[in-house]
């Protein structure tokens, strides 16, 4: 009786860590992290016209500066190209020229570590681009302003009208 | 802990994001002797675009000839799509760079609107 009652012990136990073994098998979760950039446009922008002849993005003026979060989850794998507008994608027809100034610069950081990114960054297109490699994975917030002046120089008023410029956030493979 | 919360609060607030993988894809034999291709995943997550212009570019980003589906693809908001890149094997060494571009309605605001550029690299 008791010899019976120990085989049925140890074919019971064999089954429970058959069982065990089993569900442990089919609890495997895997994954990867691959390299991957993402561009937000967090706030759009527009312009502010605090007098005839200038649209500007500076708050002081009633403008808002677009803001774009760049993205990357690996380091080193991606460089941001952001560009201010030197030119209007809509307008009304203008007869004199504009003049066309602005700025990148990093707004905000997910880290520390990326606290000299703005140093670090470089230009190009005529300074109207800035280049910054994303040596540490995370986000980086960059504000852009644009300032248009109408007349060459000359202060001639803008002519009414709805204006569009476009601000270019690239995020390019290293 | 108050930079952390301000931090997912920032995160969390985003609202339109371009996202395009693989970062270094790489070129395969397709089924026609000759020509080489790819295949991209885009992501869209801009309520403001719909369209995303594609396009391969040597090192000094001078456009390269090739071939998909549809050079500008249609692509709704939080939608995904897979798309293949075809290009001539003699064109296939030339590439160093595909990219996806956010093409912009013109609008009637005076908004200075973000155009999202992706660019992968061959390596």
């Amino acid at each position: 009786m008791n010899k019976l009652f120990t085989i049925a012990l140890i074919l019971g136990l064999t089954g429970c860590s058959l069982f065990a073994s089993k569900v442990e098998a089919g609890t495997n979760i895997n994954g990867t992290v691959e390299s991957r950039c993402t561009v937000n446009t967090d706030t759009s922008g527009y312009y502010g016209n605090p007098n005839a002849y200038t649209l500007t993005t500076l708050p002081a003026s009633a403008g808002q500066v677009p803001i774009i979060r760049i993205d990357t989850s690996l380091a080193n794998a991606y460089k941001a190209q952001i560009s201010y507008p030197t030119s209007f994608s809509s307008s009304p027809s203008l007869g004199d020229t504009t003049v066309w100034t602005g700025g990148v610069t990093v707004e905000q950081t997910s880290s520390t570590d990326m606290s000299g990114y703005q140093a670090a960054s470089t230009t190009a297109d005529g300074g109207a681009m800035r280049i910054y490699p994303l040596s540490i994975a995370g986000a980086t917030w960059f504000g852009v302003s644009s300032v248009a002046t109408y007349g060459g120089g000359q202060q001639k008023a803008f002519p009414g009208g709805s204006y569009t410029a476009v601000v270019i956030a690239e995020c390019v493979a290293q | 802990m108050c930079r952390s919360v301000i931090l997912w609060v920032l995160l969390c607030s985003s609202v339109a994001a371009h996202e395009m993988t693989p970062t270094y894809p790489k070129w395969q034999t397709s089924m026609i002797d000759g020509v080489h291709k790819t295949t991209m995943e885009m992501f869209n997550k801009r309520q403001d675009v719909k369209w995303y212009e594609i396009g391969v570019f040597d090192k000094e980003w001078k456009a390269i000839p090739f071939v998909t589906s549809y050079k500008v693809i249609q692509l709704d908001y939080l939608n995904h799509v897979k798309f293949d890149v075809y290009i001539t094997s003699n064109n296939k060494d030339k590439a160093e760079y595909i990219c996806s571009l956010s093409k912009l309605r013109g609008n009637s605001n005076n908004k200075p609107m973000i155009a999202s550029k992706i660019c992968s690299r061959f390596k």
